[in-house]
């Protein structure tokens, strides 16, 4: 299975961070070790030691005062039931539901997501359009890096060797705002997405309040309500969009963010958005999809995200039953 | 039928709690003393000239006990259907999966690491991977021994006058179909330990499940390797599925074989999960040419098929597929003309093998596929003119298959009214349905020169019953289906009957877990059997009890008199006197049921099956037109099973067959590129999970089959035959797009969404 290694469960980031020096750049930091422990078995990676940073406690956190803050070592599973997350950042609650089986979100941990550093890391795009900055512990102390500029391509991000990923942080996003994260798979569990799309948008209406105001609300189609919107004039002011798996690593897309912003919303200016996200992508052809149909589903998919993303500031979950209709 | 007390019973399965535990015994849980783990170097080329195979350093690495390479076969032994295939390779390689060398270590991590240690050095051949160039005059042969890459097995059938027909049809439907390859996904991995005794008998530890044949093919390799008229015994671990992976011997097992005289100790090789998608073998792909034309009524007219199979680098006995495509395409409704010809082609692909259908989900896709073609260009509703060409009772189909029980109409109405048809059928918008039917050999199949197979029971002193067959257990729940008819029989519990089925030390022939045949033979085998031990224990319960033998019966192991209730005796006291009486007896009956089908005439005419299982599938859709996704909405699966002996159990293999279908139609592919496996993963092979199942209602439609036992058919292989076309089709209803290439990815569906937008613009 890989061969033989040491295996420490330290309890402070400052104890792993020894460790780690220790082991003269041979040692590995695990988390969940849901992908630590593939790669080692799949021979792709032959630590000297894993550290673990299952055992220190301060890695695990998650505040929700003024923002949001996330312990990298919180796993998936919790993020995935709490509910103000659902509510307040639900692109990250989104993500964080439909990663693998219940197993490995038990396990699974954002940092771990994170650090890992794939194209197809779910909880990349949500983070992204959640303007979250990563907070990194080193030799000198913490800094802090904005989560774009966290993603250097496939498998790196801005850590130098023995730092430790402590957490994100995320502000907080005033009245009129709301997210979704669509993961585009080929089935319902167990599987890597083909691309993800995330989007943050924070709306309001001239002269009114936000919200659903008829019976009908609760049962029709986003896209019906927003037509009955749309002279009252829903405009966007601000907006993020995120893409996954289009690209060497995790990307916004700005170029559709800044045509989105200040526009009234309608789903002909939706189709629009998606063509400029797909145009600044750049898919390739792999086993797991056709480069072709990427372009062409983050073209639909960002229309759904932000769509999404508005139909959870008009009807937030509370006031819809049974259910969401899409 | 009334008053059945087993037969008809939603019994859970008896192994069920073995295995929810972990208590079951897999192949993976057994060690013999002493026992060495063997490991398999596979090809680095689809296509390479062996030039050097240097085990020198492998062999010097501390642990290692034998590294074997093509140089280590005896007597240039090859096994499978054509005797085509080296367990080990020298000379040359014919694809990826090609064995070129083997090592037995002390541990899993030592043979592995031996593997690394092995110096091949190949000369890279260009590869043929397309069935279709390697037909090509002047391709490059793949065996040059045989001159072709054809295999010299014409497949051929033709009935009545195709030509005329055709001429004379009021409408005719044409077009082209094709199907990827799939591998089984058993959660059990295939493995074996081979041992040998101080005289070279063999036993085998394996999960094969044809064990009477496996046994033959080991003493035909021992023969080979020198070792004549010795033993060989197959014990049978508890086997984690097979639909067919299991149904022929690999070179694994014979790697282990030679791994183990050559080190005198017994040898575990048990894939890991790669191996098993690398080194298994799949589902042909087919390449299939289909035209049906019907009259103005819409009663077929004819069937025509031409099929190319990419039968890989290697023979199997899956190279007979096409014999079984035969069953629907001569006799999947009323056709009175057929012409159906095949062709397998050697590639250097992975070769392939038997999976649950044999062929005839294949067959099926085109036949089913192109028949709602028909239905449209004749103006009719695909449902009727499935009713209209319906197979019926006391038929003779084009092969000679003499239809006894044939519930199909009852099955098209099931599915008719459940999926609501009339209401949803042609509708706009983006919901559709569609259906299909199916036809099986549901009462065994004479494949091989048996179809047989023995029971042997034996009563002991406290009236516990071991019921001793030949038939596995692979999952499909044959022991409790044995149980279940024995216990009837004979009036005692079922939890009274112990079965016996993984040793062939012990248990009798039968030729193998295949052909949707085990409930129907190993079922007949075991009522026979029950029989003659009921009448052993009357005839004695009779002296005893001073009646005739004729006016006894047993309930609940009591025996009395049904004239006179005060008469009675419990069995175990009929055993001991049985048994404690001076000159006494044993009870032990045998019977041994080989059913009344024929093999095939050289014409391909034959009644192969005693009696034909049927289905019906429908199924309505969504279509996502922007994504191309396909979301089944609500999936009805209507099956002929003559009899349920246990609903719950045939409920599971309807589901889990529709789910395997379900894949097989919407998902499921290995990714071949230019030789080389790129999905050799549960990550990246879609197999459906829990949460992709779609709602499915199982509906049991009983035909009482008089051959069959208590009138029950086989219900194996029939669940995932016609699901994809009952897809396609209505996928095509939804949005009028009809894909023709397994499986239907959202990418196929929604280029042909554009391409159809393009053509109307």
């Amino acid at each position: 299975m890989g061969g033989s290694y040491e295996y420490y469960r330290p309890a402070t980031i400052d104890e792993a961070m020894a460790l780690m020096e220790g082991s003269g750049g041979n040692g590995v930091y695990i988390a969940g070790g849901t992908d630590v422990m593939v790669l080692i078995r799949q021979k792709k990676l032959a630590p000297a030691c894993l550290i673990s940073l299952r055992n220190i406690g301060e890695l695990a956190y998650l505040e929700t005062g003024g923002g949001l803050t996330v312990g990298s070592a919180v796993t998936h599973d919790e993020i995935a039931k709490n509910a103000f997350i659902q509510r307040s950042y639900s692109a990250l609650a989104d993500a964080t539901k439909k990663v693998g089986s219940l197993q490995i979100r038990n396990v699974a941990t954002m940092g771990g997501n994170i650090c890992n550093a794939a194209p197809s890391a779910d909880t990349a795009c949500p983070l992204l359009v959640l303007d979250a900055s990563a907070r990194i512990a080193g030799k000198g102390g913490e800094r802090v890096v904005p989560l774009d500029e966290f993603f250097l391509g496939p498998n790196k991000v801005a850590l130098e060797k023995g730092e430790i990923l402590k957490g994100f942080a995320m502000p907080a996003f005033g009245e009129g705002t709301g997210s979704a994260y669509i993961k585009h798979t080929r089935r319902e569990a167990m599987d890597l997405p083909m691309l993800g799309v995330a989007a943050r948008v924070t709306i309001r209406v001239e002269g009114s309040e936000v919200g659903c105001r008829d019976a009908m609300c609760t049962i029709d189609t986003i896209s019906n309500i927003l037509k009955r919107f749309e002279d009252e004039g829903l405009v966007c002011e601000d907006a993020r969009i995120a893409m996954g798996v289009v690209a060497p690593r995790p990307m916004r897309a700005k170029k559709a963010e800044e045509a989105l912003k200040g526009k009234v919303i309608s789903e002909k200016l939706l189709g629009e958005i998606g063509e400029i996200a797909a145009s600044e992508a750049q898919p390739r052809d792999s086993i797991r999809g056709e480069a072709w149909y990427r372009r062409d589903m983050i073209q639909v998919l960002t229309g759904r995200a932000i769509l999404r993303a508005v139909d959870r500031v008009i009807r937030p979950d509370d006031v819809i039953w049974p259910q969401r209709l899409w | 039928m009334d008053g059945l007390k087993f037969v008809g019973q939603r019994i859970p399965k008896k192994d069920a709690p073995l295995k929810a535990t972990g208590e079951a015994l897999y192949i993976q849980d057994i060690k013999v003393p002493g026992m060495l783990y063997g490991k398999i170097l596979y090809s680095k080329y689809p296509h390479a000239r062996l030039l050097k195979v240097d085990a020198a350093k492998a062999l010097a690495l501390p642990g290692v006990k034998a590294v074997l390479t093509g140089a280590d076969v005896p007597n240039n032994f090859k096994f499978g259907f054509l005797k085509d295939n080296p367990p080990l390779k020298s000379g040359k390689v014919l694809s990826t999966r090609d064995e070129v060398a083997a090592v037995a270590a002390i541990s899993p991590e030592i043979a592995e690491q031996a593997l690394s240690l092995i110096e091949v050095e190949y000369e890279e051949l260009p590869g043929i991977f397309d069935p279709l160039e390697a037909m090509k005059e002047g391709a490059a042969l793949i065996h040059e021994e045989f001159k072709s890459n054809v295999l010299k097995m014409p497949w051929k059938f033709v009935h009545g006058d195709v030509e005329a027909a055709r001429k004379e049809s009021a409408f005719i439907a044409e077009d082209s179909f094709s199907t990827q390859w799939v591998t089984h996904c058993c959660l059990g991995t295939s493995g074996c330990i081979a041992s040998f005794d101080v005289g070279n008998n063999l036993t085998m530890y394996s999960n094969t499940q044809i064990p009477s044949l496996a046994q033959n093919d080991y003493l035909e390799a021992l023969k080979t390797f020198g070792l004549k008229n010795r033993r060989v015994r197959i014990i049978q671990a508890v086997i984690g599925g097979g639909f067919g992976s299991k149904l022929d011997t690999y070179a694994y097992e014979y790697i282990a074989i030679l791994l183990a005289l050559r080190t005198r100790k017994p040898v575990k090789i048990v894939f890991t999960r790669e191996e098993e998608f690398l080194a298994t073998s799949p589902r042909q792909c087919t390449i299939t040419k289909i035209s049906q034309g019907c009259d103005k009524e819409g009663r077929l007219t004819f069937r025509e098929i031409e099929m190319v199979l990419d039968n890989g680098a290697y023979t199997s006995w899956g190279a007979t597929t096409p014999s079984v495509m035969m069953v629907p395409i001569s006799s999947l409704y009323k056709v009175p003309n057929v012409k159906y010809t095949a062709k397998c082609v050697y590639t250097n692909n992975t070769y392939c093998q038997a999976f649950r259908g044999y062929g005839n989900p294949q067959a099926t896709f085109a036949i089913e596929s192109c028949l709602d073609q028909l239905a449209e260009k004749a103006g009719i509703d695909p449902l009727d003119i499935r009713r209209i060409n319906a197979n019926e009772p006391g038929e003779v189909t084009p092969q000679n298959f003499r239809i006894t029980s044939c519930g199909m109409k009852d099955c098209i109405e099931e599915v008719n009214r459940r999926l609501g048809w009339k209401d949803k059928k042609g509708k706009t918008g983006d919901r559709g349905v569609g259906m299909a039917s199916l036809i099986h050999v549901g009462g065994a199949a004479r494949v091989y020169k048996s179809d047989g197979c023995g029971t042997i029971i034996k009563v002991d002193d406290n009236g516990k019953v071991d019921v001793i067959t030949g038939s596995s257990e692979i999952g499909q729940g044959s022991d409790t289906i044995i149980s279940q008819i024995v216990a009837e029989v004979l009036g005692v519990s079922i939890d009274d009957i112990n079965v016996i089925n993984n040793d062939t030390d012990v248990c009798p022939w039968d030729v193998g877990v295949h052909a949707s045949r085990t409930t129907f033979v190993a079922g007949n085998s075991a009522l026979g059997a029950a029989k003659k031990i009921k009448a052993q224990i009357m005839e004695i319960a009779a002296k005893n009890l001073g009646t005739e033998p004729e006016e006894l019966e047993m309930r609940d192991g009591v025996i009395f008199s049904m004239k006179d209730k005060e008469k009675s005796i419990p069995l175990s006291k009929v055993l001991r006197k049985a048994h404690y009486t001076l000159g006494g007896r044993m009870l032990v009956a045998e019977h041994f049921y080989d059913p009344p089908n024929e093999n095939f005439d050289q014409t391909f005419r034959g009644n192969l099956s005693v009696s034909y299982a049927y289905g019906a599938h429908g199924v309505e859709v969504e279509v996502d037109r922007q994504t191309g996704q396909v979301k089944i909405l609500n999936y009805i699966a209507a099956h002929d099973v003559g009899k349920a002996i246990n609903p719950m159990l045939l409920e599971g293999q309807i589901y889990g067959g529709g789910l395997q279908g379900i894949g097989y139609a919407l998902g499921e592919r290995m990714v071949y590129d230019k030789g080389y496996l790129k999905n050799g993963n549960f990550l990246d092979y879609k197999m459906p999970t829990v949460r992709d199942v779609p709602p499915v209602q199982a509906v049991i439609v009983e035909s009482d089959e008089r051959d069959g036992p208590f009138g029950a058919k086989g219900i194996g292989e029939p669940g995932l035959v016609p699901t994809a076309p009952a897809i396609a089709n209505a996928v095509y209803d939804a949005v009028g797009v009809r894909i023709k290439d397994l499986p239907i990815t959202p990418e196929k569906v929604l280029r042909a969404l554009k391409e159809k937008a393009g053509e109307r613009s």
